[in-house]
């Protein structure tokens, strides 16, 4: 049996999705937007999971425009928001976004956009001044992540919040990551866009949600019909939501044992593994991250090789960063926290989530020391790093 | 459980056939293909059928899929950067001829992807080349010559020693390259009917002396001129790395018979042509010698047949050890162009004795 230790990846499907899923098989399937009975139940059936989906953030099911997915929203986020805000040309961010941030950022900046990239501290917390700092009446945009999909790291967004109402621009969090594993409120936060992923809270990929405060501030970048207040056109996916439906519904249900379980083993985890491993480092703050997000850089070796040999003995985890055909680049969000490309490369991120079991805690501490062992003594990594130890 | 496996694989027929084989013979296949040669610079396409492509990655992982093993691309551009270009480039510069796949075996698939199995933990590496490995008397293993000697690998294997062939694995030893497709395409592989790569894998345009001017250290690339062997100074060049002994084409000179390059001096950037006949030799000296079976070579001056380059038959000769791993090759007849840097490889019948690296020519 294999442990699946990367829920920042994508969380497998709960059973309430499956069931929900089941469901809707069992139904005929119509298109929401057509006027037959049909197309009633199903448009019925699509504003109830968007009510489920609203309600893990504290927004109006209006507020909610069903997306593609995470990457979807962040798309629709930043071109739509830019594009609605036209006379201003800058945009406040920081360096440590998933990349689907990134990339639409460093378009705008071929388009001519100011784009500023507030650097982490080294656990990865973004300074709430600095951003604030950036902001001006030219500012269009600021978009942050609540909680880093690498290391975790939650940022203190409120204060950033208020700051960007003042100076007139629209404030989008990326909440795929912090949905889920933190009480997210966008009232709280004073967002007016908010990133959400289906597939990380247990629904499956391509289901996606952008919370859109007002529409004024958005502009659509996908047209052709009515649908989604106009901006997000195309026929919903209506399995998609159910699915993210049954999924945030879930979530809402056992949202305070589900945390401290995750958080009691992946403390457990930790524990073990630092115990065992002289010199393991944990990447991100003690305190103030999404308690399933374990980055650990592992002495002596490199992150490519225990990855493998991890997936070989059945334990599932991830780089953490993109790897494009097996180009493994060293992960900007470690970089920009002042790990060296070598601690980087030696970084693996385990990632708990809602069906990793007691068991599955201490098999897996037990493979990933064994294996550990075996992959630095077998191949050590280029020295010349150096690698603290947890405090 | 069954012994593990590390097949490194390209893409190609080859190293795909050879880890279906293991597959079938109930191995616990693991399937790498190795990132080796960094991204060719902007403007430079990469030729079709040089390794480490996406397409070439693509294939393997189709393999793996079909015939169920798990796989994974591996990122070997550091190792492979320091290990083996560094060296071409420096070999070229020193105005020798490098054999860059021999270095790869040497420094990457036989020292860095076995770390990278042990790692993993694997019994074994295996790959596609065509030769075979024996194990004799006293688990003493030897390297032998492929079975079908037109596709014979063994060469680019000399380097190869005791601990790595006991833990080395070639499973096209004993088969035809027809024998393989046929294999590949009853297993119902995609690539079955793939031509082979030619080129040197991290020169993606096939243009080596731009290479080498690109990579080289500043200042390292000087003009000089062509000589003959009374030094008269017969024309221009534009640095020792554009040539290589025995070379005839692009010497820039227009003379009544046809010149070869005899020497290269990258001291003085010195390259002196001679007629054919100069440049015969009665032996050569070659340097960081590996002897795959030192039993043979105990007894002072041996009979062995060398060969001095891959496509190149093998030339009957006398091999003697200097103690400080060198190597005196005194050849039975007169041989033509023996060429520096490039691999002499050692054999005695079927089995590889070893093989070094040229030095230099001896003159008859």
């Amino acid at each position: 049996m294999t442990i699946y230790l990367d829920h920042n990846a994508g969380a497998p499907l709960r059973p309430e999705v499956r069931a929900a899923i089941e469901r809707f098989l069992r139904d005929e399937g119509a298109n929401p937007s057509s006027v037959h009975r049909g197309g009633q139940r199903a448009r019925r059936e699509l504003e109830n999971a968007r009510a489920r989906v609203a309600r893990l953030i504290g927004a109006e099911p209006r507020q909610m425009i069903f997306t593609g997915g995470g990457t979807e929203s962040n798309n629709l986020a930043i071109f739509g928001a830019t594009k609605a805000q036209a006379a201003r040309r800058k945009i406040v961010s920081s360096a440590i976004e998933h990349s689907s941030v990134l990339a639409p950022l460093s378009e705008l900046e071929s388009q001519g956009f100011q784009v500023i990239r507030v650097a982490p501290d080294r656990d990865g917390r973004i300074a709430p001044e600095r951003v604030i700092a950036a902001l001006d009446r030219d500012t269009a945009l600021v978009t942050l992540s609540m909680a880093n999909a690498e290391v975790g790291t939650l940022q203190e967004l409120a204060p950033i919040g208020l700051a960007a109402r003042e100076a007139g621009a629209v404030f989008h969090v990326d909440a795929a990551q912090a949905v889920g594993r933190v009480r997210v409120d966008v009232s709280e936060l004073g967002c007016g866009l908010m990133t959400l992923s289906g597939h990380k809270v247990g629904a499956p990929a391509g289901s996606g949600a952008l919370y859109v405060r007002e529409p004024a501030a958005l502009a659509p970048i996908i047209l052709g019909g009515p649908h989604e207040a106009g901006l997000r056109a195309g026929t919903q996916n209506l399995l998609g939501a159910l699915a993210f439906g049954a999924a945030a519904e879930a979530v809402e249900h056992a949202f305070e044992s589900e945390t401290a379980r995750v958080a009691a083993r992946s403390e457990r985890m930790l524990s073990r593994l630092t115990d065992a491993i002289p010199g393991l480092r944990l990447n991100g703050p003690r305190e103030g991250r999404i308690a399933n997000t374990l980055n650990l850089t592992f002495p002596g070796v490199l992150g490519e090789s225990l990855l493998i040999a991890l997936d070989l003995e059945g334990v599932e985890v991830s780089m953490g960063s993109a790897c494009a055909a097996g180009a493994v680049e060293p992960s900007h969000v470690l970089l920009a926290m002042g790990r060296s490309a070598g601690e980087a490369r030696s970084s693996l991120r385990l990632s708990l989530g809602w069906n990793t079991t007691a068991e599955d805690v201490e098999r897996a501490s037990e493979i990933i020391v064994r294996v550990w062992r075996r992959v630095a003594e077998s191949e050590p990594a280029p020295r010349g790093e150096s690698v603290e130890a947890i405090r | 459980m069954s012994a593990r496996v590390l097949v490194a694989m390209s893409g190609g027929v080859d190293s795909s056939v050879a880890a279906a084989l293991l597959c079938e013979a109930g191995y616990d296949v693991v399937g790498v293909a190795m990132r080796l040669a960094p991204e060719p610079p902007p403007g430079i396409a990469r030729r079709r059928g040089t390794c480490c492509s996406h397409d070439d990655f693509e294939d393997a992982r189709r393999v793996a899929e079909r015939m169920d093993f798990p796989f994974y691309v591996v990122d070997l551009r550091e190792d492979f950067s320091a290990r083996v270009i560094r060296n071409f480039v420096n070999e070229y510069l020193d105005g020798r001829t490098p054999n860059p796949c021999v270095m790869c075996n040497r420094e990457i698939k036989f020292d860095r992807l076995w770390s990278r199995a042990r790692a993993l933990g694997a019994d074994f590496v295996a790959t596609g080349h065509y030769a075979r490995i024996e194990r004799g008397a006293e688990m003493r293993y030897r390297l032998l010559r492929a079975a079908d000697g037109s596709k014979d690998q063994s060469y680019f294997l000399f380097t190869l020693g005791q601990a790595e062939l006991a833990r080395t694995l070639f499973p096209l030893g004993a088969m035809t390259k027809a024998e393989v497709r046929v294999r590949a395409r009853e297993i119902g592989l995609a690539n079955a009917d793939k031509p082979e790569s030619q080129e040197i894998c991290f020169v993606a345009d096939g243009d080596y002396a731009r290479f080498v001017e690109r990579e080289a250290p500043r200042g390292r690339i000087r003009p000089g001129h062509v000589v003959d062997s009374g030094g008269q100074v017969l024309a221009g060049h534009a640095g020792v790395h554009r040539f290589t002994v025995g070379q005839r084409r692009g010497l820039g000179i227009a003379a009544g018979e046809p010149l070869y390059v005899r020497e290269i001096r990258p001291a003085n950037g010195e390259v002196v042509v001679a007629r054919r006949e100069d440049l015969r030799c009665a032996g050569l000296v070659a340097s960081r010698v590996n002897l795959v079976n030192p039993e043979l070579c105990r007894a002072g001056a041996v009979d062995v047949e060398v060969k001095i380059r891959y496509r190149h038959p093998a030339l009957p000769a006398t091999l003697a050890m200097d103690g400080r791993g060198r190597a005196e090759i005194r050849f039975r007849s007169p041989a033509p162009t023996v060429t520096p840097g490039q691999a002499c490889v050692f054999y005695r019948g079927d089995e590889v004795v070893g093989g070094g690296f040229i030095d230099r020519a001896i003159e008859g």
